[in-house]
């Protein structure tokens, strides 16, 4: 693919008798926003460590920006890790001109960039504070602003959304976009869906080191039945007599008359409304909607991620 | 090459910009001035003494009066050439000095050796008074008048209520309320504490033991008994001792009726002892004030390479540690390569140790340049012999060196540990390793080329100081050559390893690895 960032080909990690990372094969587009999803300790932060070639694989290819290794092309490469730290006695605008820098910009080019980002996403008033001085979630912006500053063709965010509050979640997502819409291709990776949800063109599912899934936010929601919830205190098993309706489970609340519909994918849910008003089934709720990445995940790798939670 | 600039510029800007960094830079200095000044004004101030004598056997007043006269007149004659040095016109300063000193030093032998004769001699001559007077024409015109130091040592009153003549153990029963400061002795208008008490009791002369005589069980009660609670300051004691053997050795003299005269004599002659140096130039084999301190030097030259190691490799933990423990390294091994991170930081730190040492170096020569006096005069020419000597080369290869090679240790355990508390236990062996040359450098400068000396100096982290140790010494050639090798060796073969360390190590987080850990990394591509 000539467009390709940054290809992975049945990459693996082994950390003595554990594997990290069991065999991931991706491919993503230039100037695509791709989301890296997966549950704790999913192999999501070795993944990405193996790309920038901090980690190698154990066996496997990346190719990035169409060189094997990050450390060829780093300058053109923006990481921010999944801890987030900086130099504590440093001034905010020196911290985002010194990492600039050390991505090859010249030092007054890197500076004039650092008070420009801070103007632009809100932190013009820091600049010259020292960064044991600002907040937690201030800090945290100073740092992917020091990640981004650069403007490296690849940006890649370890959990850049965790710790911040929901204001600053949203100058970060517009930050994304903003270097999406320059032409700059951003990977993040976060376990929540809602950012990726509203921010991702394609997303990576692994769990426990393995891909789940790969393809755009449609394709996954493709794999999760359509569903409709109804209430009825009427014989809910009459319903099977329609062709679309695959099948009929209670669900997990705590009402015992509230059911879950799986329909098949040309079936119109109208057709159950039509259904239960000739049939005189009374009907105290009727819920039709699209499945969220939330049920995506939660059916691809829900009993993995919770498995996971008690192991 | 410009990120490991960048790198190093950034850490040593970051280190001088901090309050410790400036503070470990004036304590030393301040210090080290504060120590001169307190210990002139400590030998200056030492308080006036009282002691009281009783003797019984009537023998040896005078012997004890003239040993606290001498103590005085020693105590004088020092202050005088002090004097004479601080206000001579300028000339050959060592010649000066080497002839004032060696004739005081001649002058207070003869009076240890011979109490009255030569204290007579430099009476009878006028004594101080006559020497001002020969001194004058070497004196600058505007010098101060000379200030003869006080007597010390004050003859107190015996108290109304003690009996001279009493048993000696009810003497110092008596006394002892004095001797033990609960009471304050007179002395004319002034009182104080006791400082001493020197009892003679009449029957001393059975105590003297001589020569082919079976020896005695040690008796405390026998001869002459010194009370004195400080038991540190030995002047006293040791000047009553001479003072009263020399009277009994006159006594001995007279018995056998020997001329004493001539005995004084004989014991006043003296022979001349010349120190040379074999390894100087025809005609300048004399040794020197300055050629004597040039091998005392590589103490100077140990002691300031390791405290600057010590700072700087400080400096290195703490940086990576915290770099470590706030994931800052993960970006910065995202931008530039571990080998990269780790020459910087050497620089930088290294860097910011040389500025440690050039402002030391700085204050010194202020120090020596605008405090002018006999002392700092004579310290300005050492220092002068000193770095006009080959000692600088050696000093600056081994600081390097030991600075490489030990950096190189405490990166790597930097790298592995995630909070200084880790980082602690894992450099306390580092730091007893280097106590070992440090605790030897007085014995090492005294025999420099000793076999067990020159098996330390093979061990390679104690090289840089064992050698630096022993520069003045011209050590042999293949120790020379020989630990240099070792050494380079050694500082690559750390300096790989800890790079080794510091790409797995700065990633890690949890326990520091196990020792079987590591020898599996070594192994490891990458």
């Amino acid at each position: 693919m000539p467009d390709s960032v940054l290809s992975l080909e049945n990459v693996v990690k082994t950390y003595g008798d554990f594997t990290a990372v069991d065999g991931i094969s991706l491919n993503i587009p230039k100037g695509s926003i791709y989301g890296f999803l997966g549950p704790n300790g999913a192999g999501k932060t070795t993944t990405i460590r193996m790309i920038l070639d901090i980690v190698k694989p154990s066996s496997g290819s990346i190719s990035i920006l169409g060189s094997p290794s990050a450390l060829d092309v780093r300058n053109r490469i923006g990481y921010l890790p999944e801890e987030k730290g900086l130099y504590k006695k440093m001034k905010v605008w020196a911290v985002i001109q010194y990492f600039a820098m050390l991505k090859g910009m010249q030092k007054k080019q890197a500076r004039d960039q650092a008070f420009s980002l801070l103007e632009k996403y809100g932190l013009k008033d820091f600049a010259e504070s020292k960064v044991e001085a600002l907040s937690k979630g201030m800090g945290q912006k100073v740092q992917v602003l020091s990640a981004v500053a650069h403007e490296p063709e690849l940006v890649i965010l370890d959990e850049p959304f965790s710790g911040l509050d929901p204001i600053n979640q949203s100058v970060l997502e517009e930050l994304i976009n903003d270097m999406a819409n320059n032409g700059q291709t951003v990977i993040f990776s976060t376990h929540v869906m809602q950012h990726a949800e509203r921010l991702c063109d394609h997303i990576l599912l692994i769990a426990k080191g393995k891909k789940v899934f790969d393809g755009t936010i449609n394709q996954a929601k493709a794999t999760v039945s359509r569903r409709v919830i109804v209430a009825t205190k009427n014989d809910i098993t009459q319903l099977h007599q329609l062709p679309g309706i695959d099948n009929i489970t209670g669900t997990d609340s705590d009402f015992p008359n509230e059911w879950q519909l799986d329909i098949s994918d040309s079936f119109d849910p109208q057709e159950i409304l039509r259904f239960c008003a000739e049939k005189n089934v009374g009907l105290s709720r009727f819920e039709f909607t699209e499945p969220s990445l939330h049920d995506v995940f939660v059916h691809l790798v829900g009993d993995e991620a919770r498995e996971h939670q008690f192991r | 090459m410009r990120m490991v600039w960048l790198i190093a510029s950034r850490e040593y800007l970051e280190n001088v910009r901090t309050k410790g960094f400036w503070i470990t830079i004036l304590i030393f200095p301040v210090i080290f001035i504060g120590i001169y000044f307190l210990q002139s004004v400590l030998s200056d101030a030492t308080p006036t003494r009282y002691y009281l004598l009783i003797d019984q056997s009537g023998k040896y007043e005078q012997a004890v009066d003239v040993a606290i006269e001498r103590n005085h007149q020693r105590r004088v004659l020092q202050a005088f050439v002090q004097y004479l040095l601080d206000n001579r016109v300028e000339t050959n300063f060592e010649l000066t000095a080497a002839n004032a000193s060696s004739a005081a030093d001649e002058f207070v032998d003869d009076v240890d050796a011979n109490q009255v004769a030569a204290l007579d001699d430099w009476l009878s001559n006028g004594g101080l008074d006559f020497a001002l007077v020969m001194a004058t024409p070497y004196l600058k015109k505007d010098s101060p008048p000379f200030e003869q130091p006080e007597n010390q040592f004050i003859l107190a009153d015996l108290p109304s209520d003690v009996d001279a003549s009493a048993a000696p153990a009810e003497i110092v029963e008596a006394l002892r309320p004095y001797l033990t400061g609960r009471k304050l002795i007179g002395s004319g208008e002034d009182s104080g504490p006791l400082f001493a008490l020197i009892l003679i009791p009449e029957n001393v002369d059975q105590s003297i033991s001589r020569p082919n005589t079976a020896p005695q069980a040690p008796d405390p009660n026998s001869g002459v008994q010194y009370w004195a609670s400080n038991l540190t300051d030995s002047r006293l004691p040791d000047a009553i001792a001479g003072s009263i053997n020399a009277e009994i050795r006159e006594q001995e003299y007279e018995k056998l009726e020997l001329n004493t005269e001539l005995v004084r004599n004989i014991q006043r002659t003296r022979m001349p002892l010349n120190q040379l140096d074999p390894s100087a130039a025809a005609g300048e084999e004399a040794v020197s004030m300055a050629d004597t301190f040039r091998q005392f030097a590589p103490i100077g030259f140990v002691y300031l390479m390791f405290i600057s190691l010590m700072q700087n490799v400080q400096y290195l933990l703490s940086n990576t540690i915290e770099e470590k423990s706030n994931r800052i390294i993960e970006v910065l091994l995202a931008s530039v390569t571990a080998g990269e991170l780790m020459m910087g930081k050497l620089f930088g730190i290294g860097l910011a140790g040389l500025t440690t040492i050039a402002v030391w170096l700085l204050s010194f020569y202020l120090f020596i340049t605008l405090y002018d006096s006999s002392e700092t005069e004579l310290i300005s020419q050492i220092l002068e012999v000193i770095l006009s000597s080959d000692l600088i080369p050696w000093f600056v290869f081994y600081y390097f060196a030991g600075y490489a090679l030990y950096s190189g240790v405490f990166l790597a355990i930097g790298s592995l540990c995630n909070t200084l508390k880790e980082a602690q236990a894992m450099m306390t062996p580092m730091i007893m390793i280097q106590v070992v040359p440090l605790a030897t450098m007085f014995f090492i400068v005294l025999d420099p080329n000793n076999t067990l000396v020159r098996i330390m100096s093979w061990f390679p982290l104690f090289t840089p100081y064992v050698m630096m140790n022993r520069a003045a010494a011209n050590p042999p050639l293949i120790d020379v050559i020989g630990t240099t090798i070792v050494l380079i060796a050694s500082i690559a073969l750390v300096l790989w390893m800890s790079g080794k360390i510091f790409k797995h190590g700065v990633l890690r987080t949890g326990q520091p690895p196990k020792i079987v850990e590591l020898f599996r990394l070594f192994r490891s591509p990458k």
